[in-house]
């Protein structure tokens, strides 16, 4: 009784997420109002509204994260987007805090 | 109301007449009951002769400025009471009911160390939560202590046993066998167990506390990750006890597709357990089968929530996001999969001759036995006690979907783990039956971030068995005290007393017989 085993080859065949997978989020400073909503409602204090160019923008400790996606939804433009990002583990903590720069991807980590 | 005939306001009224004894109906339950210290006992006594069902599920401890609150929440077989006493914060004593109903023991050493009332009659012996080296006089519930202030000194070491004919074995709170950490000191004589000493609390996080300082919207997610694999039942727990100080009702769609979520939580976590009953008897394929199987349920969890593991799909209001008609099918096809399987395991869990030896007659908790400890969900079941929130007091779509109670008569570990057996089937049938009655409309509406003044209790039917929630606002965003009663607290008596007069290798199957959940009994 041969058959295939049940276990995925991760990490050489990559795992796909689900549509809707709630990964790393992404922020878009071209939509952002500087509300400080997303702030404000985060449920793990992980965002933080730091300046950038005269403007509060949040900036994101993922280390802190839970990935909950309050921000998305808090956020009156849309400005926090979804992505199926999910290999964050780091030996480098302070790769995981993402700063708002320009209209950015995702930071690599 | 009263399906099985007894009123048990009606008995309260005739029997309570000239006592100071105030009945409100319809408030914290089914009603609340004001009384003095002392004339609670006499409702206990009252309650304890009239119902079988009586139990304490909970007490909350509440700091009320001069006084503090102690409350009893009972449940009977169709009633859920709450018994309501204060005592000045200078005196914090009352007398015990302990000796009514053991089912307040527990819950009583629980709220003296955090709160600081002291209850006659059920003495603790040093911390029952919090750690050895906690300063005597802090508790940390109380509104005025900030326990980050506080400065533990390092535990001391674990003495050697304490007479000569019994040797002490300590399991946990860092153990092998124990996959959450939490400690239990057993006391054997050769190999027969003559005591089990339980000392929770090592991973004790606060939460209740916690929620204090967080919005109601931020504390969905807090109360979420006071379990890993019960989740979304804590959420709902929480949210529906939101919604009802709001006085919100709830679109037919996200009663619907929150019994689905809970049903989910339900099946992967008796899958986990049914599996992990093997990995404790050594039967590790039975293990890796089961666990290969839940797989798929933790996929569809995912393509339904977002996420594998911590849905974060409840909200006041309703649900985050909706079922996409298009995920009905993978949903079904992953369902009717599973259901294929279930004759195979079924039959394993009836006939293996490995199961029945391991499991049958060990750890057995006779109905009595279970309505006095007041154990809940399978443990209660396996026992004969026909509890189930799902059914008593029927929650989101639970009053629309036909299903069955599983229960057992043995009371054996084998029964607990055959009721958990039986009941994957009737989780799927809910499911399918939810997916296909689904209702159209909205899947949330918008709700207040203030709420009112007011508090509320609320049930719902874990994988573990009942959840017991009590929260209290004070009118602002953020609530003036969230009380979570876990079911691995009500279930742990049951274990110290089954244990006591078998062998030590019969520990390993009947802890695991409990589902025991560390970080749930903790907070
Ligand atoms: S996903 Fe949740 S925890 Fe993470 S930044 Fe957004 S709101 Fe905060
Ligand atoms: S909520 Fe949206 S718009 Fe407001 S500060 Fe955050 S990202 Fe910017």
């Amino acid at each position: 009784m041969i058959s295939k085993p049940a276990t995925g080859k991760y990490p050489f065949v990559k795992c796909v997420p689900a549509e809707g997978f709630r990964g790393q989020q992404v922020f878009d400073i071209g939509l952002c109002v500087s509300c400080g909503l997303c702030s404000r409602d985060c449920p793990a204090k992980a965002i933080e509204m730091v300046e950038v160019n005269g403007k509060k923008r949040p900036l994101f400790y993922l280390d802190r994260c839970i990935f909950c996606y309050q921000c998305a939804e808090s956020c009156p433009r849309n400005a926090i987007k979804a992505t199926d990002i999910f290999e964050l583990a780091t030996t480098d903590k302070s790769s995981l805090v993402v700063k708002p720069t320009t209209t950015q991807k995702n930071s690599g980590a | 109301m009263p399906s099985n005939g007894i009123d048990i306001l009606k008995i309260l009224e005739d029997k309570l007449q000239n006592k100071p004894v105030q009945i409100v109906p319809g408030t914290l339950g089914t009603a609340a009951i004001i009384t003095k210290s002392g004339s609670h006992r006499d409702v206990f006594q009252i309650l304890v002769d009239a119902d079988e069902k009586t139990a304490v599920v909970s007490i909350t401890g509440i700091d009320l400025g001069e006084n503090l609150g102690v409350y009893y929440h009972v449940r009977t077989s169709n009633a859920l009471l709450t018994i309501q006493i204060e005592v000045p914060k200078a005196n914090p004593t009352l007398a015990s009911v302990n000796d009514i109903t053991p089912s307040a023991a527990f819950h009583e050493l629980e709220v003296t160390d955090l709160i600081g009332a002291v209850f006659e009659g059920n003495p603790s012996s040093g911390h029952f939560v919090l750690p050895d080296t906690w300063p005597e006089g802090v508790y940390p519930l109380r509104k005025d202590v900030n326990a980050c202030e506080v400065k533990l000194d390092p535990p001391a070491a674990e003495e050697k046993s304490d007479d000569g004919k019994l040797v002490k074995i300590v399991i946990g709170p860092q153990h092998p066998a124990l996959l959450e950490p939490e400690k239990f000191v057993v006391l054997v004589e050769g190999e027969t167990v003559r005591e089990v000493r339980p000392r929770i609390g090592y991973v004790h996080r606060g939460i209740e506390k916690a929620s204090e300082s967080r919005t109601y919207l931020q504390d969905v997610y807090l109360v979420e990750r006071i379990c890993g694999i019960c989740n979304s039942c804590h959420a709902c727990a929480f949210v529906e006890s939101v919604e009802k100080i709001l006085k919100l009702e709830v679109p037919p769609r996200a009663k619907y597709l929150r019994t689905i979520i809970l049903e989910l939580n339900r099946l992967h976590s008796h899958l986990l357990t049914l599996g992990h009953a093997g990995l404790e008897i050594g039967y590790e394929t039975l293990f890796q089968y089961f666990w290969r199987d839940r797989e798929p349920i933790m996929d569809i969890t995912e393509i339904l929530t977002g996420n594998r593991v911590i849905s974060s799909s409840m909200t006041v209001g309703g649900v985050r996001r909706d079922l996409k008609e298009t995920d009905i099918p993978k949903v079904k096809a992953v369902l009717s999969g599973l259901k294929k399987r279930l004759p195979f395991y079924v039959k394993v869990y009836r006939e293996e001759p490995t199961i029945g030896l391991r499991m049958q007659k060990v750890g057995t908790l006779k109905r009595e036995n279970a309505l006095k400890l007041g154990v809940v969900g399978p443990v209660a079941r396996g026992s004969g006690v026909d509890i189930d929130v799902r059914k008593d007091a029927p929650y989101e779509a639970y009053g629309e979907i036909p299903f069955k109670v599983i229960t057992y008569d043995a009371g054996d570990t084998w029964a607990r783990m055959n009721v958990r057996m039986d009941e994957v089937e009737e989780s799927i049938n809910i499911i399918e039956y939810a997916l296909d009655h689904l209702p159209e409309g909205p899947f949330r509406v918008r709700a207040p971030r203030v709420v009112p003044a007011g508090e509320v209790v609320n049930r719902v039917e874990a994988p573990r068995g009942e959840l017991f929630y009590y929260v209290k606002s004070n009118g602002t965003a953020f609530p003036d005290r969230v009380k979570v009663r876990t079911p691995t607290f009500a279930n742990i008596p049951a274990f110290l007393t089954t244990a006591v007069g078998e062998p030590l290798a019969d520990v390993p199957p009947n802890f695991v017989s409990l589902d025991p959940c560390f970080s749930c009994t903790d907070r």
